[in-house]
């Protein structure tokens, strides 16, 4: 098996900066129910804290019963993942996602010192897979990707 | 023309017809301004700044424009300044043939026009990757630059004619993410289908004022729960006493890197774990051992200050690669014949016989006795037979391993059960994603909460019935998990009349 040239690499690092700029620009926007499940196919599979979802109308479902959300990216790594080619990556994300209208959104009794409304921390794990239907639409495109699978947890 | 200021008595001058234009020292300010708009294409938003020196307008006024010697830093503030109050905005810049010397008459582009799509630096004399730093880097960055040109540099020409092309081209993708063409060449990228800009017709905010579900318990469907957690419990065991031998459970192409997030969370904080009593060691952690330590350091993408180079370098591939960098990180204990709630894991097949792993938890730090928290992803194959996994006793192999390493974080941030959005908010157990019938809803109705919560969630979960659901947990301690793992373990010897 072969193992990446660092040129396999840099495009995979490249990939994982889009993607998690797109991905969670339109997490946060106001047109997400429509634009979200474009990053996915029907058979994408994916958990919201263990909660499990089946594709683009999964995630159209759960966009729409979500409250208003605002991520903070904090750190990601990317691995192509050994096997075909193009190769799949694996994304990690590490985070923090505010929902509603976070500490601001508490009524007045709140104590002080209470978590609620507060950022939680989020870990969002992808397996970003290149899409064998849609042949590459511009010179320099290695393919398009897709997500297929995605588990996202609250962890802090 | 100067005008005369008085008409002398004595032959003055024939009053010409024309209307006498005031010649008054132009403001420099506004030769520029004139400039620009002269050299503005306002239907292709394309500013064209190529040969400045060589301007008539410039040369009048004995401006000194980018480039030319003398020329300082105001200049090309001007110059951008006034170009980001064109409309429609600037979407292509040339500063083609400019003898531009020092990238730093770029860097207060990014702040005048953030949104550039296209720029040319063609033929000036940009030296070093230093240079760069102004438009790519924390200093200044174009964020949505789609195509750039750098032919005629320096930057460029002497990587090329060293035969570093490749690396060239890597370096500047790094720096560089949204680009697409570079020096009039498609670069590699990977698309997705997102929209650049919004074909949506949804555009309400959203309103929910609950989440869509309740937290969950551990997710593990289309794979055997014990060969999951037996994979888990015995590696982090081996990760902790004898680290070097995991060599026999890395594929010989698998990817190992580690990443650091050491913001302090809000909640963390405001929970006092740095102050706790029941965790007297936290403040003696350090960072650096994991930040540069593990052959290469911490990889995490949004901050790669160390160029290609590092990025290449923290992420090991191959078992011995993997294994060099992990035993080159701090020593840790992680309980894993303790307390299960204390980790969290999310498993299933993906891709052909892979295996997605993602695991939440915390660790020890040793020998300082610190807790750290961590999320660790893997992707697994099942070992063939007569491989070294599978001689070794590890009947799943890793493909690929990612750990985050954080500040710590309670567990309790995954505590199945419902959530608040806002301080408040009433919990009630959101109804669940299938509509539970009436005939289960009147059985569970004399079951008091949380159990009755717990025995729906058995039925969901099982296919078991009330009855058989209410024994199971019993059994179990009224420990979902156990009963759960309890239930796998006996369900083939089950008849028929336990499920519903």
């Amino acid at each position: 098996m072969s193992t990446f040239t660092s040129s396999d690499i840099e495009i995979a690092a490249r990939a994982a900066d889009q993607f998690t700029r797109l991905y969670y620009t339109t997490y946060d926007s106001a047109t997400r129910v429509d634009d979200l499940p474009n990053f996915y196919r029907a058979t994408s599979t994916l958990t919201w804290n263990g909660n499990p979802f089946q594709g683009s109308e999964g995630v159209k479902s759960l966009m729409e019963r979500m409250p208003s959300t605002k991520h903070e990216v904090q750190s990601y790594d990317c691995h192509p993942i050994p096997g075909n080619q193009p190769p799949s990556l694996l994304i990690s994300v590490s985070g923090t996602v505010t929902h509603g209208k976070g500490p601001a959104g508490n009524p007045a009794s709140t104590p002080r010192g209470s978590i609620e409304g507060q950022p939680r921390v989020f870990s969002q794990t992808f397996m970003l897979v290149p899409d064998p239907t849609a042949p590459p639409a511009k010179p320099g495109e290695v393919a398009k990707y897709y997500v297929g699978a995605d588990a996202m947890r609250f962890v802090g | 023309m100067r005008r005369n200021a008085v008409s002398s008595v004595t032959g003055s001058p024939k009053p010409t017809l024309e209307p006498r234009t005031p010649t008054v020292a132009k403001k420099a300010l506004d030769v520029w301004r004139d400039f620009v708009k002269s050299r503005y294409n306002a239907d292709a938003q394309f500013l064209n700044l190529e040969r400045m020196l060589d301007d008539d307008l410039i040369r009048k006024h004995h401006l000194l424009p980018p480039g030319a010697p003398g020329s300082s830093l105001r200049e090309s503030s001007v110059i951008f300044k006034l170009a980001s109050q064109l409309k429609p905005e600037v979407k292509t810049i040339s500063l083609a043939n400019n003898n531009i010397s020092s990238g730093q008459l770029l860097s207060s582009l990014s702040h005048y026009l953030p949104k550039l799509a296209n720029l040319s630096l063609e033929n000036n004399n940009l030296q070093t990757w230093r240079d760069l730093d102004f438009i790519s880097t924390r200093k200044g960055r174009l964020e949505h630059l789609q195509e750039l040109i750098l032919t005629g540099n320096p930057v460029r020409e002497l990587e090329y004619k060293n035969g570093r092309g490749d690396k060239y081209k890597g370096e500047i993708g790094r720096r560089f993410p949204s680009l697409t063409v570079l020096d009039r060449e498609p670069m590699t990228v990977i698309a997705f289908d997102a929209p650049q800009a919004s074909s949506s017709t949804h555009a309400a905010r959203p309103t929910a004022t609950t989440f869509p579900c309740d937290m969950g318990t551990s997710f593990i469907t289309g794979v055997d729960p014990a060969l999951v957690s037996g994979f888990l419990a015995r590696f982090f065991s081996v990760w902790d006493t004898q680290r070097a031998s995991l060599m026999d459970a890395y594929h010989p192409s698998a990817t190992f890197s580690f990443s650091v997030n050491t913001s302090i969370p809000t909640r963390a904080r405001l929970q006092g774990f740095q102050h706790s009593k029941e965790m007297p060691h936290q403040k003696k952690l350090e960072w650096t051992p994991w930040i540069t330590g593990g052959d290469g350091g911490s990889r995490n993408l949004s901050r790669m200050a160390g160029g290609l180079d590092k990025m290449v370098r923290s992420l090991h591939v191959g078992a011995e690669a993997a294994v060099r960098a992990m035993v080159a990180l701090p020593a840790t204990k992680h309980d894993v014949g303790g307390a299960p709630e204390k980790f969290c894991v999310d498993a299933w097949p993906v891709g052909e016989s892979l295996l997605l792993v993602t695991v939440h938890g915390q660790f020890t730090e040793e020998p300082i006795g610190g807790e750290r928290s961590f999320d660790r992803s893997f992707v697994l194959a099942i070992s063939p037979d007569g491989s070294r996994a599978k001689l070794n006793g590890w009947d799943v192999m890793v493909m690929s391993d990612q750990l985050v390493i954080r500040v710590y974080s309670s567990h309790e941030a995954w505590r199945a059960g419902p959530m608040r959005v806002q301080h408040g908010d009433s919990i009630q157990p959101s109804p669940s994603q299938q509509s539970i019938p009436p005939q289960l809803q009147e059985q569970l109705a004399p079951i008091p909460e949380p159990e009755r919560t717990l025995v729906l969630q058995i039925c969901q979960r099982t296919g078991l019935n009330v009855k058989f659901a209410v024994d199971c947990l019993q059994g179990n301690g009224w420990d979902f998990e156990r009963a759960v793992r309890n239930f796998e373990e006996v369900k083939g010897n089950l008849s028929r009349d336990a499920f519903l």
